[in-house]
């Protein structure tokens, strides 16, 4: 009896680890499991890649934002309920690496112009596939023209917009994200959006019209 | 109020609308301006186009080789180097004494290099990984990481 817990805990943590929760999986993890800690990690660290990414404009960055936030995510789960979501939490962490690492090295976002990382692989899709070219075209320009006026934003302008337009978050969950009241999470999305729209304007009337 | 919408109208709310995040009378009041106002419907496409196209960018995730190793445990950190102490102290030790025996001419020279060379070869083993990883280290990116 003792010992049938722990055998059926370890087989279906083995046979089929998509039916283990996150919270069952942050149990284990904060008891040492390492094969947990991995599952956790594989599991959230491309969502976190690609939040880190999109804030900090960079995959080499973003690849050390996420390799630092894992390890904090890890050292700090015996101060996490394991009844709530892991993502918001770890999108928190993620932000504020994003904005420490960013204030340390005294750097503003910088974006790799053509969409490729260190190895000439691309980190962004400009073309849409399923999408007739000629609009698709006008489409993709938008895309990168978009992705590299984020720069232009400040701070605080671009991590809302990300978290809305980018990772499609709720009002709620943006403000829990950023520790704002829900009443100034629309009014600073409409002032990012407003300047985007200042500064992308010959583009956006060139699809539209 | 967009530059050339005359009417007084909180332009945010279209923010709001467009998220759907507005309270059903703000959203009527929305649907009703925009129906008349050109400017502010021009505005509400441009937001629109906007936010379409930031959602609709696709990014592409590294390889699977191309993740970090999963950190250390705080078990794995402590446990570790003071493994490797213990294994450094046992083998200077060792080292020591039979270096001594062997250069005071005490031991029979085949005793001594039977205890001798075990452990000299593996520290001359341990000093060439040693040596390799603070090379390494002078040049790791993440090397304030586990810290």
């Amino acid at each position: 009896m003792i010992l049938s817990k722990p055998i059926a805990h370890e087989a279906t943590v083995h046979s089929d680890p998509d039916s283990i929760t996150d919270g069952e999986l942050v149990l284990r993890a904060r008891s040492g499991d390492r094969h947990a800690q991995a599952l956790l990690s594989q599991r959230h660290r491309k969502a976190m890649y690609f939040l880190a990414l999109q804030l900090m404009g960079n995959p080499d960055d973003a690849m050390d934002v996420v390799q630092d936030a894992l390890v904090r995510f890890l050292t700090n789960l015996h101060r996490f309920d394991p009844k709530r979501p892991v993502r918001p939490w770890l999108y928190r962490i993620v932000r504020n690496r994003v904005v420490d690492l960013m204030r340390r090295r005294k750097v503003r976002r910088h974006d790799s112009i053509d969409a490729t990382n260190e190895d000439g692989q691309p980190f962004m899709e400009l073309l849409d596939p399923d999408v007739d070219l000629e609009r698709d075209a006008g489409r993709s320009q938008l895309k990168a023209r978009l992705w590299q006026a984020l720069n232009l934003l400040t701070e605080t302008q671009r991590e809302i917009l990300v978290l809305r337009d980018y990772q499609d978050l709720s009002y709620s969950e943006i403000a829990k994200n950023l520790g704002i009241p829900m009443g100034t999470v629309m009014s600073r999305l409409h002032g990012a959006r407003k300047r985007l729209r200042g500064i992308l304007e010959e583009d956006l009337h060139a699809l539209i019209h | 109020m967009t530059p050339t919408c005359k009417r007084a109208f909180d332009e945010a709310l279209l923010t709001g609308y467009l998220d759907r995040a507005l309270s059903q009378r703000q959203s009527q009041q929305v649907r009703l301006h925009l129906e008349e106002c050109e400017a502010c419907n021009q505005f509400y496409q441009e937001l629109t186009a906007l936010r379409e196209t930031a959602l609709n960018t696709r990014f592409v995730a590294p390889k699977d080789d191309g993740w970090p190793e999963l950190p250390q445990t705080t078990v794995g950190r402590f446990s570790r180097p003071l493994g490797w102490l213990l294994i450094i102290s046992w083998l200077t030790v060792v080292t020591g004494i039979a270096l001594w025996r062997f250069l005071s001419q005490t031991g029979d020279p085949l005793e001594i290099f039977l205890v001798l060379g075990l452990p000299g070869g593996f520290m001359l083993l341990f000093f060439s990984v040693l040596f390799d990883r603070l090379k390494d280290l002078q040049t790791d990116r993440y090397r304030g990481i586990h810290r």
